[in-house]
């Protein structure tokens, strides 16, 4: 029971974490949008009038389009419950969906060397959960078990949603500063009236813009590390083998990425990033580094 | 004067309505949980029904093999009409632990037989119990979960507030024997 309590502290936590990281994504595009307002010299709620349409525009369009696109992007098919290594594939995620309490999520796999999974859908009703044809063959069913269950947990704790919400974010946030770059370069604003005062400001809002994308893409980041590392804790929770994953973990580490399929923007998606092998600890990482994930898992 | 008689009774509304929606949210939340529970129940239910409804195809496949079995056969049926008929969850629970032990000697024995070990039939409902006998397990450990955040509810403040004025108790979570709580090992 100890152990339990432990691991509800982690995921309580970790989702802390999160909370507060949205919330300053939130600001940041709220600042970014009366930022772009000042320099343009409109009122703010003039700015809020064409910033937040544009904005809920590009993300609604973003998140709609989300699920096809990963599925797209991976190439994944339907598992085929005639195949033996298939259907066992399909075991495993009926098992973690009942540890869960979850709806049974539709299960892909995608034709590829590499040990990797990850799980899309923006409600666990409609989860899809996708794992390599190199995992179905390399995991033994302990540690293919706790690479369900960590996907498992990212449908459970809605990080799909999460995910695509700041990705979004992050992209409208790009297209703003972009947008409003271009108009000052042609002349328009009304920095040529200011004296002194306003023209510090002016700048400060300037660089401000300039820094806004690259905040948030870290922000963005430093999300996509949280939750992570709480998908590792709740997975845990679900097998109750925090063993079975690090050791599916080790086997990533050692076994050398190859042909990575896919669209770079969801490399969050994966249990490990398909694009590179994180070792170092980096603020430019989706994923923490797989040494700390799995001292963590072994100190449960 | 009036002016600070307004704010009062202002203040006053505003507490009444936030406690009224923290009530709200706490009275959804036992329900909320309650229902997880039932529904968690109803899970370990279905899945130990169709675990006994596998068993008459099991031993029809290994009753030509195993002739000379007649007591590892029977204790297997014997669990299985206990499953059947069992009226509480701790009942059928236990019934389900007896026949998980008769299945493990079952496919132990099984073992002496190479002509049984390589029927396809069989083998795929080897496959088909074990799953089922995985699955019976988390939603054990579902069932489990869904009582201890339910207990937690209301046992701590606020919840432990209303939980008492609604007739709410504590429940009981599952007995698990601690073989159940070993992962299965399957080479695949």
């Amino acid at each position: 029971m100890d152990k339990q309590m432990l691991l509800e502290d982690h995921i309580r936590k970790n989702k802390l974490d999160t909370v507060l990281i949205c919330m300053f994504m939130v600001v940041l595009l709220f600042s970014v949008i009366f930022a772009i307002g000042y320099i343009l010299g409109l009122p703010p709620i003039f700015a809020m009038a064409i910033g937040l349409p544009i904005s809920l525009l590009y993300l609604g369009v973003t998140y709609s389009f989300s699920v096809q696109s990963v599925i797209a992007a991976s190439g994944a098919r339907p598992a085929n419950p005639q195949v033996r290594e298939e259907k066992l594939l399909i075991n495993k995620v009926e098992e973690m969906s009942i540890a869960a309490g979850l709806p049974m999520p539709t299960v892909y796999v995608q034709d590829s060397h590499d040990i990797n999974a990850f799980a899309t859908g923006k409600k666990p009703e409609k989860a899809i959960i996708c794992a390599t044809t190199g995992a179905i063959q390399k995991l033994n069913s302990e540690e293919l078990e706790g690479v369900i269950g960590h996907e498992m947990s990212h449908i459970q704790n809605r990080d799909i949603l999460v995910a695509t919400v700041t990705v979004a974010v992050v992209g409208t946030i790009a297209l703003l500063a972009e947008i409003a770059i271009r108009s000052l370069f042609f002349g328009g604003g009304r920095g040529n009236k200011r004296d002194n005062g306003g023209a510090i400001i002016l700048i400060i809002a300037l660089v401000f813009i300039i820094l806004a994308p690259i905040f948030s893409r870290l922000t963005y980041l430093a999300i996509s590390r949280r939750r992570e590392y709480l998908a590792d804790a709740n997975g845990a929770y679900l097998t109750r083998n925090p063993e079975g994953l690090a050791l599916a973990l080790e086997k990533i580490k050692n076994d050398l990425p190859d042909d990575p399929k896919g669209s770079k923007t969801v490399a969050s998606l994966y249990i490990a990033n398909p694009f590179k092998r994180e070792i170092r600890n980096s603020i430019w990482s989706t994923h923490p580094p797989l040494d700390e994930r799995i001292r963590r898992l072994r100190s449960m | 004067m009036e002016l600070l008689l307004w704010a009062i009774i202002l203040l006053v509304v505003l507490i009444v309505v936030i406690l009224l929606l923290v009530f709200w949210g706490i009275y959804n939340r036992i329900i909320r949980s309650e229902n997880r529970i039932d529904n968690a129940w109803a899970q370990i239910d279905v899945q130990l029904k169709r675990r006994a409804d596998l068993i008459p195809n099991l031993m029809e496949s290994v009753k030509g093999y195993m002739k000379h079995e007649r007591g590892t056969l029977e204790s297997v049926t014997n669990a299985r009409a206990a499953i059947m008929s069992a009226k509480s969850p701790q009942e059928a629970n236990n019934a389900n632990n007896m026949l998980t032990g008769a299945l493990k000697t079952l496919f132990a024995v099984a073992e002496s037989y190479p002509d049984l070990k390589a029927n396809q039939n069989f083998l795929q409902l080897q496959d088909e119990l074990t799953h089922t006998e995985d699955k019976i397990s988390f939603a054990r450990q579902h069932f489990n979960d869904s009582v201890l955040s339910y207990n937690n509810t209301i046992e701590t403040f606020p919840g432990n507030f209303f939980a008492h004025r609604m007739g709410k108790k504590a429940r009981e979570m599952l007995q698990i024997p601690e073989a159940s709580r070993e992962v299965p090992k399957v080479a695949f």
